[in-house]
């Protein structure tokens, strides 16, 4: 498998995702580069120094790779280099400090591989993440790169490469999982010019950024996919839709797309073969109904992203009314591995309906938070605890809310779900684009729904009356609920209302709006009961239902929750345990997250 | 090709939308963004019926839904109308004002509403017609503002808007009367805005605005010999035809 | 100014939004003058790029601040403590979403997701990101800033 290509020159790879980046991960690359130069000749071997992109380990950024001793190292920081330099690079020697500390095992471990972080996972739309520098060309070629382009353009059909993609079972990765073959078959089969590709990377769910790492650390697989794919249907233009706040993506995909065409993998006459294909990258306009294929396409054409009815399919009428295939930039980056490795391979991996693997985004309450890459069926339990590493602090999961905006909140009952495109289902959610936040204890399902509601409300076009009309009332009694003044009838009438706001909406955004509030009212009643009946909110977040009260015979009298508290809320009197002043507290739960003998109790609305 | 609409057979061409099937067969499913003149907004979504299509059940907007199989469609099954009941809840708190939806609130028996915030003075249900009536007659004076729950229908800057013409389209299709026009002593005000009016040459009466003549001239090259109201125009067209 | 803005794209509709960011980034916000002659340029009516300039996040009819301070309400964020870091901000600037202070230095968004849920709570200023944040964090940042 290309993740196993390692080059035996000494390399050292610097991530330089998003993540890594905001902690500084740049100047350290400065730094180690300013080094190797200074040493000039002295040194026998000169390493390769290397930005990539999001290597997926977030959490313990920045990271590098220091290869082929194949040497991991985390939380790395600009005080480091000198020693790194100084011991690993010169000497090979290890820094015990460095190393990555695997949760389960308790152990520290040398190469990344050993970890149970990155152990169970299996790369393929990541493949090259981590391990190039995604401005660099010559990198993606070197590891199998536009060998499916040759391949598809000199050594099969239109038809032939269609056949292979449907016989993998690829199924769209942005959330509806559309089996990809049909859908290019459909487009194929139109006789009308031009036709038109597109790559959705509109990623909008919060708590999502899968497409953004492929298109920050890989941008020639989307390029690459997006090129068999326009062969296939018969397009001669293509779109990378890139949202407005990924400004690293827009300017890694604009280079490897200059790149492309320098090389003759883009323009006319494609390597000689008489195909002609134009990419260019429309930025969009900060607005996450744009991630809907219909509201996308109208985007690009220069109109506000307003969904339309998709009675007549995208591919029979889409872009300018022309035959159009849009794919998330997931599926494009599965499309070279699956032409150069054949359907048969790909459809080895993953569940009977659920071919291949899927990017997660595992983040909020868990220990390994990032980027993890594994095959179809595996359960929710082995991503959050064995992979996630479980919950911090040693609290208790609560849910795992999969599927953004469109999903729903998954309780640990049914933590044993395998997750494909399917089964997620069946409990209300979807495994959607990938986005998977873990909650524990601290969280209020009741806000969570409200906090979704209120996210929809403003992104939502406006167009339809259920979408804007029904997620607004919806929302309206959720915020009456949060605030204390939820009635008896409320759990009724929201459910009153999903249904038709889930049935007879215009577009996705709004068909699947319900679904954060039909999961927890299903899974997590009680909580909406003690807000509607007892006005308590029981995981102490509704601020106008919390109240804090420092348990007086726990209180060890430490002081720290006072000096944490931005309010001034807590005092002592001379020898006495700490109180909370309810007047000036603001609820923020600073003086909880300090308090390290869980002194500070939850309380309900506070009386008066 | 044929379709059943609630157990009716009826003939429809391929392509047709199902509403237009319908109608033309007597059966009535309430609208509110629809205008035969300007078809297709699909955003009140009171025309929605139950489509049983291939063995799968779902619910369509009968407006824009077009017939390519021999479907058999429900308009009015209790689902739907559970369905309706609510979009008309939802249009009645939020156009509380309009005389059109208080007759429907009172045809599907939706009691006064006692749990949401009802947006006092409203009649707009931001079915978009309006704007499209102004697209259409080639002004673009208004158009929709924000997006969400903040919609609207505006003007540019909430101004009186500079390219209007006063030509009332957008007053005139409105199905909930939101749009005020009003007129007095030879003017009209519409979107805050006064234009003079013209009198008919024959009968005397104000009928049409300057600016709709400046507008014709300027757009289409069409300039007027004599300012005729419409009854008086069909009037002299039919005595040249005559004569 | 605005019609070297103008110049490097074709007249044609599909690119509007493009402009229309452009000239933001290059004003901080869309000013009248500058759609009137997007108007003439592309031949598109007034009401269209208005509608355009309130739909998109990206864009805005009232000038940003100098510093543009955009704290993520992603889930992550949001579930990792977004909110007190809005009332943070509400007690050392005065500031609420959608503002900007009167010496025009700094102005306040919540956005959706800026895609590092991996180190949340986050607070975008400009193009530099900060992750990891606690409430207390914030007053050295701004006074960094001049805040």
């Amino acid at each position: 498998m290309v993740e196993d290509n390692m080059p035996d020159k000494k390399t050292v790879l610097i991530c330089c995702g998003t993540g890594c980046l905001a902690n500084n991960s740049y100047e350290i690359y400065r730094e180690l580069k300013k080094r190797v130069e200074a040493a000039g000749e002295d040194i026998s071997v000169k390493p390769v120094l290397k930005t990539t992109g999001c290597n997926g380990l977030c959490e313990k950024g920045p990271v590098i790779t220091i290869l082929p001793e194949d040497i991991f190292y985390c939380k790395v920081k600009i005080s480091d280099v000198d020693e790194i330099f100084e011991k690993t690079l010169l000497k090979g020697e290890i820094i015990e400090r460095l190393l990555y500390l695997d949760i389960k095992t308790g152990k520290k471990v040398k190469s990344h591989k050993e970890s149970e972080f990155f152990k169970r996972q299996k790369k393929i739309a990541l493949r090259n993440i981590g391990q190039i520098d995604p401005a660099n060309i010559e990198d993606y070629i070197q590891r199998e790169g536009y060998r499916a382009l040759k391949k598809a353009l000199f050594e099969m059909s239109p038809d032939e490469i269609i056949n292979e993609v449907e016989k993998s079972g690829l199924r769209g990765r942005g959330g509806a999982g559309f089996p990809t073959g049909y859908k290019w078959k459909q487009a194929k089969k139109i006789n009308s010019f031009p036709k038109y590709v597109i790559c959705n990377g509109d990623e909008g769910d919060p708590g999502a950024f899968m497409d953004r790492s492929v298109m920050e650390g890989d941008p020639h697989s989307i390029i690459e996919g997006m090129i068999i794919g326009a062969y296939a249907v018969g397009a001669q233009k293509g779109f990378v839709y890139i949202r407005d706040e990924y400004a690293l993506a827009v300017k890694n995909v604009s280079r490897a797309i200059k790149d492309a065409y320098g090389r003759g993998f883009l323009g006319e006459n494609i390597l000689g073969s008489g195909f002609n294909l134009d990419i260019e990258i429309v930025r969009g306009g900060g607005a996450f109904v744009c991630g809907e294929s219909t509201a996308l396409m109208a985007s690009i054409e220069g109109r506000v992203g307003e969904p339309r009815v998709k009675y007549i399919r995208s591919t029979e009428k889409g872009l300018w009314g022309q035959p159009t295939v849009l794919n998330n930039v997931e599926t494009w980056a599965n499309v070279p591995v699956i032409v150069d490795r054949g359907a048969k391979w790909f459809s080895s991996i993953g569940t009977e309906k659920s071919k291949g693997t899927k990017i997660f985004s595992l983040v909020g309450k868990v220990n390994n938070t990032g980027l993890i890459e594994v095959p179809m069926g595996v359960t929710l339990r082995e991503i959050i605890f064995d992979i996630g590493g479980g919950i911090p602090g040693g609290k208790k999961f609560k849910a795992v809310q999969t599927g953004g905006p469109s999903g729903g909140c998954i309780p640990e009952s049914l933590l044993d779900l395998p997750v494909d495109f399917d089964s997620l289902d069946k409990a209300g959610s979807m495994m959607g684009s990938g986005g998977m936040i873990v909650m524990d204890e601290s969280t209020c399902m009741v806000e969570v729904a409200r906090y979704y509601l209120k996210f929809l409300s403003e992104e939502s076009c406006g167009k339809c009356t259920p979408c804007r009309e029904g997620i607004r009332r919806m929302l309206e009694i959720l915020e009456d609920i949060c605030a204390g003044k939820g009635r008896e009838e409320d759990i009724e009438l929201l459910l009153e209302l999903a249904e038709t706001v889930r049935e007879a909406s215009l577009c996705g955004l709004g068909k699947t709006a319900p679904n954060p509030v039909l999961t927890t009212i299903k899974y997590f009643k009680d909580e909406y009961l003690a807000h509607i009946k007892e006005k308590r909110c029981p995981a102490g977040v509704c601020k106008e239902l919390t109240s804090y009260r420092i348990n007086q015979e726990l209180c060890k009298r430490c002081g720290v929750c006072a000096k944490k508290c931005p309010a001034g809320a807590i005092f002592s009197k001379p020898k006495s345990p700490y109180v909370i002043d309810n007047n000036k507290c603001i609820v923020c739960g600073a003086c909880r997250e300090a308090c390290r003998f869980n002194a500070i109790e939850v309380m309900g609305r506070r009386e008066g | 090709m044929k379709i059943k609409i609630d157990g009716l057979e009826c003939e429809a061409n391929y392509g047709e939308y199902i509403l237009e099937v319908a109608k033309r067969n007597g059966i009535h499913i309430p609208t509110l963004c629809h205008t035969d003149a300007l078809p297709g907004q699909g955003s009140c979504r009171l025309c929605i019926v139950e489509v049983i299509e291939g063995g799968k059940n779902k619910v369509v907007v009968s407006c824009l839904y077009p017939v390519t199989n021999e479907i058999e469609v429900l308009t009015n099954s209790d689902k739907i109308r559970r369905m309706r009941k609510n979009i008309i809840r939802l249009l009645a708190a939020r156009a509380p004002e309009s005389e059109h939806i208080r007759k429907l609130k009172e045809e599907y028996k939706v009691p006064e509403e006692k749990r949401f915030n009802v947006d006092k003075g409203e009649k707009c249900i931001l079915c978009g017609l309006c704007v499209r009536a102004c697209e259409a007659v080639g002004v673009y004076a208004i158009s929709s503002v924000n997006r969400g729950i903040t919609k609207k229908i505006s003007p540019p800057f909430e101004e009186p808007p500079e390219d209007c013409i006063g030509c009332g389209a957008c007053a005139q299709v409105c199905p909930t009367g939101a749009i005020a026009l009003k007129e007095f002593e030879g003017k009209r005000v519409i979107w805050d805005k006064t234009f003079e009016l013209v009198k008919c040459s024959v009968c005397g009466n104000y009928f049409a605005t300057c600016e709709q003549y400046e507008f014709l001239k300027q757009k289409y090259g069409l300039e007027a010999e004599e300012f005729l109201c419409d009854k008086c125009r069909k009037k002299s067209t039919a005595q040249k035809l005559i004569f | 100014m605005i019609e070297s803005i103008l110049k490097r794209y074709p007249k044609e509709r599909r690119f509007l939004l493009a402009i229309l960011q452009d000239i933001q980034r290059t004003y901080n916000y869309l000013p009248r003058k500058a759609l009137n002659e997007v108007r003439e340029y592309l031949d598109i009516p007034l009401s269209s790029l208005y509608s355009m300039a309130t739909f998109y996040r990206a864009l805005s009819l009232k000038p940003k601040g100098k510093y543009v301070i955009r704290v993520c309400d992603g889930t992550a964020c949001h579930i990792r403590g977004s909110m007190n870091l809005l009332e943070e901000i509400k007690r050392e600037l005065s500031l609420l979403p959608g503002e900007i202070t009167p010496d025009g230095k700094f102005s306040l968004e919540t956005v959706n997701c800026l895609g590092s849920c991996a180190i949340a709570p986050v607070m975008m200023i400009n193009e530099r990101v900060y992750g990891n944040l606690k409430p207390d964090m914030l007053k050295e940042i701004f006074s960094s800033l001049g805040g």
